[in-house]
């Protein structure tokens, strides 16, 4: 199996530290107050970054099959689809649900 | 001359008949893995939904229940599985060069990482019963001014629950891992399972990723 991709451990480290850094950059945000909608769009914006260095460098889908990409990202499509017809109907009530 | 033979042998006993070598093998484990992962973000998915339907209806109830979570302990725990992330990384790379002890050495580490993070979990947790806060119906807390706050905490339970649960199983496999590591099954031509745990530990941390600042970062 010498076509196995092997990074160095210092690229891990390099992609780790990243990781470490972007968590406390997440959490200094909310430090500052960013008003309403900009402070969600920034806690998944940096957690959209990490979860790629995560699937791109640790799992290895950068160096791997593309057909495992795809997988994924269809799994991401599905998972939209499944938020957005759920928010055409229930952002869209006029009475929220009743008893919980 | 024997001792070339069993180290031939070796390189492909592990190869089951009806795949053409060891590199096929290899894929296809991983992409049954990886279509594994695909059922596991839509399991998730469906409890980010819930999240999301009943943030976009009280969006007010989730920045006031939030403040019960301890944004400490929560930053700590990211750590702790980020670095589980880096030493199953460190792990595959160990197998990949042959290194059985590393190998031994870095599931170790994540085993007690992963440990660490759920005795953490279990501390917040029991936190929280002891106030009242408790999922559903059993929800007594008094400390939020707001009617739905159960619901919060239900999903709040649910999500780190689940997540939890994959944790536990996680710690289950690197076990495995060490048993077999220690019958020297793996080397640099056979660690599927050390691979394939590694793809199941990571997308564990990737849900820890989004839960963090979605459950803890929003007072």
């Amino acid at each position: 199996m010498s076509g196995h991709h092997i990074s160095s451990a210092k690229f891990l480290w390099i992609i780790a530290t990243s990781l470490f850094f972007l968590t406390f950059v997440t959490v200094a945000v909310t430090w500052i107050n960013i008003p309403e909608p900009w402070n969600v769009v920034m806690a998944i914006a940096i957690a959209c970054v990490k979860a790629t260095l995560v699937l791109a460098f640790f799992m290895n889908l950068y160096w791997d099959s593309r057909f495992n990409t795809m997988l994924f990202i269809a799994s991401i499509m599905f998972f939209f689809i499944l938020i957005g017809i759920t928010l055409l109907d229930t952002l869209f009530r006029v009475d929220p649900v009743p008893s919980f | 001359m024997s001792d070339t033979t069993t180290a031939e042998e070796r390189k492909v006993q592990h190869v089951q008949h009806h795949f053409v070598d060891g590199e096929q093998q290899f894929e296809t484990a991983k992409l049954g893995m990886w279509v594994f992962l695909v059922t596991e973000i839509l399991f998730f998915g469906g409890l980010f939904a819930a999240y999301i339907v009943y943030r976009s209806w009280y969006p007010e109830l989730y920045t006031m229940a939030s403040t019960e979570l301890d944004t400490f302990w929560g930053t700590v725990n990211t750590i702790v599985l980020i670095g589980s992330s880096l030493t199953v990384a460190m792990a595959i790379r160990s197998a990949q060069l042959n290194q059985i002890k590393g190998l031994i050495y870095n599931l170790y580490i994540t085993i007690g990482l992963a440990c660490t993070f759920m005795v953490i979990k279990y501390f917040e947790y029991a936190h929280k019963f002891e106030i009242g806060i408790l999922p559903g119906r059993h929800y007594t807390y008094e400390g939020i001014a707001h009617e739905k706050a159960n619901i919060f905490f239900s999903i709040y339970y649910m999500m780190t629950g689940l997540h939890g649960i994959h944790v536990i199983i996680g710690i289950g496999l690197m076990i495995w891992l060490v048993v077999k590591a220690k019958r020297n099954i793996f080397h640099s031509e056979y660690y599927t399972p050390v691979e394939i745990t590694g793809l199941y530990w990571h997308l564990v941390d990737i849900i820890w990723i989004f839960l963090f600042p979605l459950l803890y970062l929003i007072d």
